[in-house]
């Protein structure tokens, strides 16, 4: 008997902690998101952001930083969907634009923190002892700051850039998404079919990927997918605190920082990147809950 | 904490976590937030309201606010009482203010010496006459008469020369001894009557007199914030953090003055609320707001907006001791790459003044000239330049900006003016608090910097492009331009000082390391049944002696 099978006769035994097979493959995940309204909207809402970051440059009528002096201050109107800003850019094109810079960021970053938090995660969990002690009560001691915090003070000693938000967001992420595979990898670890994987000699690298992350995964994309709206947040937070991408890129949390002591001339340089931060995240939020049930229910 | 919990619940149930679900309210509160704040914000939805109680009936925004306050400014009509919207203040000891609203507090409890108006003039005010000597070196001062104190004794040469003394004594260590280095000797040569001997002519000794922390104390006071001045009003009550209530001295020395028959400061640390007070009617002035602020208020009944050029300025400077900045065309590139109206346009909405790369701005009508022309914007040309000194593929810089008033504005319509130059600028905004920290701000090698309103321009050269000037921060040295600052700064014939003063803006514009786009504006906004209000270029010495209600 392989440990393939023992995995397989656990499953069954457990069927809560694993998905449907129908769910498993992505269009599975897709037609159970879209069975619920709530996270069909939410998954809409996702998407359209991901085609306008895609497509935002085919699609903004100027630039980011196109300073239209003429049309300075500019209503919502037909030339300016969303009006301009004090310096004449125009909002619309810019709101399109940042949707890659906060998409990309928060993706990459969430990526990172996820590929780190699990592997940490995994390892910890499965060797025990004073590794998992160690790293615990390091990451204690980091998940004892407010994440904003500890982003702004890390970003104080690095200097704002993308790499260093990037870095930031792995550090302040992973070691949530970490304890989350632990406390999991915990559960498995002394089901039979890690015990058979381990008496047949599998190297350690099997042991923690083939045979205990599968376990892992839902829980694993409900956490992926809610640390990728907070990294959202953790960006659009930092641009507007100053310290995360520098002007004059259009990022939206530093738009809202841009227009906030010009909202009573220009409320709409403000209103609509404000908007898409808030839609944004709602929509990530929404499919993310719409995934756990899909993983969970069955 | 949430991470113990998150385990906890993960060894129990990895299917069922709640955070979704905990989000999402939290999500549509912040959604809930943003729109009540657009309410807020948009000056349309409050307007009518806010005009109605503010004009008619001041008294309904008041009562709540101050209960039980019976000389409060509640009855507009018989109590003459202004109420001023003011950041708050810390220092009251004159020698230590600095702020506007610490500075418009003194400025009403004491009296200078010699004032300035709202058009940089020196006016008398404790001294009524003053002759100078042939030599330059000599300044008696003729003192007013029946002057007292608010403790009722009377006001004499002595503490002039007391106040002095104390400002200039190394011991204290205040601002302004360096100010009064040159000062040999003060003494007090008759009741009424001071004289100034001085080590070397200094043409602008009378300015230098008028000085914001120049307000004359009672000779041997011990505590110098205890409100004991000669000034218009008298302090009543001071609340700390809460606003400073003040009457009329009604035996201050200028019949007439003050016209009010109270002041009372009321401190707001947000410019937004002060605004919003004065379009309730809870205060009748605020000063000093952001443009967009000031706009705001330009079509709203019943308030009266005001607006007056001021000498203070942003410049783009380029060190000029390192590569590129010590290739002088590469600075001329620069200002060639630079539109000055469309910066004016754009950062400052047309208020204030269009630069021309000099500190001697407009408002200093006797020595601003526009005689050199000042190059057009010409990016074919800037380019050439660039390629001459060696820069074909362009220039690369890092600009350092603070993050305070309209200067990261400034920095974005920079970096788009010089990419078409193919200078590509990366914009670093920084805390005003990094950016002048540790001297920062003298060593990056591209910076913008702020700097204030001052009466009179040499300050401004002395300071900043004298070859050892203590904020040289373009590091330059032109020995030309050095000559001629000290020229201006010493003479005592006022036409050699003008010429001196119309070469050092032609060396400025030609090859000077600096790039200063626009003059600010001061503003403020003030109930409209108020005459006399004259604003200053540095609020906090306007003056409301002769503020009064409209018959």
């Amino acid at each position: 008997m392989t440990a393939a099978d023992f995995r397989t006769l656990e499953q069954g035994q457990a069927p809560a902690a694993q998905p449907a097979a129908a769910q498993r493959t992505p269009l599975g995940l897709l037609r159970a998101l879209f069975s619920r309204p709530a996270s069909a909207a939410g998954t809409v809402i996702f998407l359209l952001f991901l085609t306008l970051a895609l497509l935002g440059p085919l699609l903004a009528p100027y630039g980011a930083n196109e300073q239209i002096a003429a049309d300075a201050r500019q209503p919502p109107s037909a030339a300016h969907p969303f009006g301009t800003d004090t310096l004449g850019r125009d909002v619309f094109s810019r709101v399109l634009l940042g949707a890659r810079d906060i998409l990309s960021l928060a993706g990459f970053g969430t990526l990172l923190a996820v590929l780190s938090g699990t592997s940490l995660g995994l390892l910890s969990g499965y060797l025990g002892g004073w590794f998992d002690e160690l790293l615990m009560r390091f990451f204690d001691s980091l998940l004892a700051m407010p994440a904003l915090l500890l982003a702004l003070m890390l970003l104080g000693a690095a200097g704002p850039s993308r790499g260093s938000i990037l870095i930031v967001i792995v550090i302040v992420y992973t070691p949530i998404v970490a304890r989350v595979v632990r406390s999991v990898v915990l559960s498995v670890k002394s089901r039979g079919f890690v015990e058979a994987a381990r008496m047949q000699g599998e190297s350690l690298g099997a042991i923690l990927f083939l045979e205990i992350l599968p376990s892992v995964l839902p829980a694993l994309a409900v956490e992926a997918a809610l640390r990728f709206s907070y990294a959202i947040f953790l960006v659009a937070s930092l641009g507007f605190l100053g310290v995360g991408v520098q002007p004059p890129n259009p990022d939206w949390g530093l738009m809202v920082k841009e227009a906030r002591s010009s909202v009573a001339q220009v409320p709409w340089a403000m209103y609509f990147p404000a908007g898409a931060i808030a839609v944004l995240v709602v929509g990530v939020n929404l499919m993310a809950d719409g995934i756990r049930r899909a993983w969970t229910e069955g | 904490m949430s991470a113990n919990r998150q385990t906890l619940k993960g060894k129990m149930d990895t299917g069922r976590r709640k955070q979704p679900q905990a989000a999402l309210p939290l999500v549509i509160l912040l959604l809930a937030a943003l729109l009540l704040q657009a309410c807020a914000g948009g000056p349309a939805p409050t307007t009518p309201p806010a005009v109605e109680t503010g004009a008619a009936v001041p008294e309904t925004g008041n009562e709540s606010e101050q209960p039980g306050e019976a000389a409060g400014p509640t009855t507009g009509q018989e109590d003459n009482v202004f109420r001023v919207a003011m950041q708050p203040i810390v220092q009251t000891d004159p020698a230590l203010i600095s702020s506007d609203s610490e500075v418009l507090v003194a400025n009403h409890v004491y009296d200078y010496l010699v004032d300035i108006d709202p058009q940089s003039n020196l006016i008398p005010r404790l001294a009524t006459d003053w002759q100078v000597s042939d030599d330059g070196l000599t300044y008696t001062f003729q003192l007013a008469e029946g002057v007292t104190f608010h403790d009722g004794s009377p006001f004499s040469a002595e503490d002039v020369v007391w106040t002095f003394e104390r400002l200039r004594d190394p011991a204290n260590g205040f601002a302004t001894q360096s100010l009064y280095a040159n000062i040999a000797s003060i003494e007090a040569t008759g009741d009424l009557e001071v004289t100034f001997t001085l080590n070397e002519p200094n043409p602008f000794f009378l300015y230098d007199l008028s000085d914001n922390h120049a307000l004359i104390l009672k000779a041997g006071t011990a505590d110098p914030s205890g409100f004991n001045g000669t000034g218009p009003f008298m302090v009543s009550d001071y609340r700390p953090e809460d606003r400073i209530i003040m009457q009329a001295n009604p035996d201050y020395f200028i019949a007439g003055q003050p016209a009010l028959d109270g002041l009372e400061i009321i401190f707001f640390a947000d410019e937004t609320a002060a605004v919003d007070a004065l379009r309730s009617g809870q205060v009748d002035l605020a000063m000093r707001m952001s443009t967009a602020l000031f706009e705001s208020l330009m079509n709203e009944p019943g308030i009266t907006t005001v607006e007056v050029p001021t000498n203070g300025f942003d410049l783009i400077r380029l060190r000029a001791d390192t590569e590129p900045g010590n290739d002088p065309r590469v600075i001329q590139a620069l200002k060639l790459a630079t539109d000055r109206q469309a910066i004016f346009m754009l950062v400052q909405q047309g208020y204030g003044a269009v630069g021309r790369d000099s500190p001697i701005g407009p408002l200093y009508a006797s020595y601003y000239t526009e005689e050199t022309p000042l190059p057009e914007r010409d990016v074919e040309a800037a380019r050439q330049l660039l390629a001459e000194a060696g820069y074909e593929d362009g220039l690369q810089f890092d600009l350092h900006t603070p993050d305070t008033g309209n200067r990261p504005d400034l920095a974005v319509v920079i970096q788009e003016q010089w990419a078409a130059a193919g200078i590509d600028v990366n914009v670093i905004v920084e805390p005003e608090s990094v950016y002048y920290g540790d001297d920062g701000w003298l060593e990056v090698q591209l910076g913008i910097t702020g700097w204030g309103d001052r009466p009179y321009p040499q300050f401004y050269l002395d300071v900043m492009l004298a070859c050892d000037a203590i904020w040289n921060e373009a590091h330059f040295c032109d020995e030309e331009l050095d000559q001629l600052i000290q020229t201006a700064g010493t003479t005592l014939d006022e036409e050699e000082r003008a010429a001196a003063y119309a070469e050092i803006q032609r060396i400025l514009i030609e090859r000077g390391p600096v790039i200063i786009p626009y003059f600010f504006a001061q503003f403020a906004a003030i109930d409209s049944r108020y005459q006399n209000f004259e604003l200053k270029a540095f609020a906090g010495r306007t003056d409301f002696r002769e503020l009064t209600l409209a018959p």
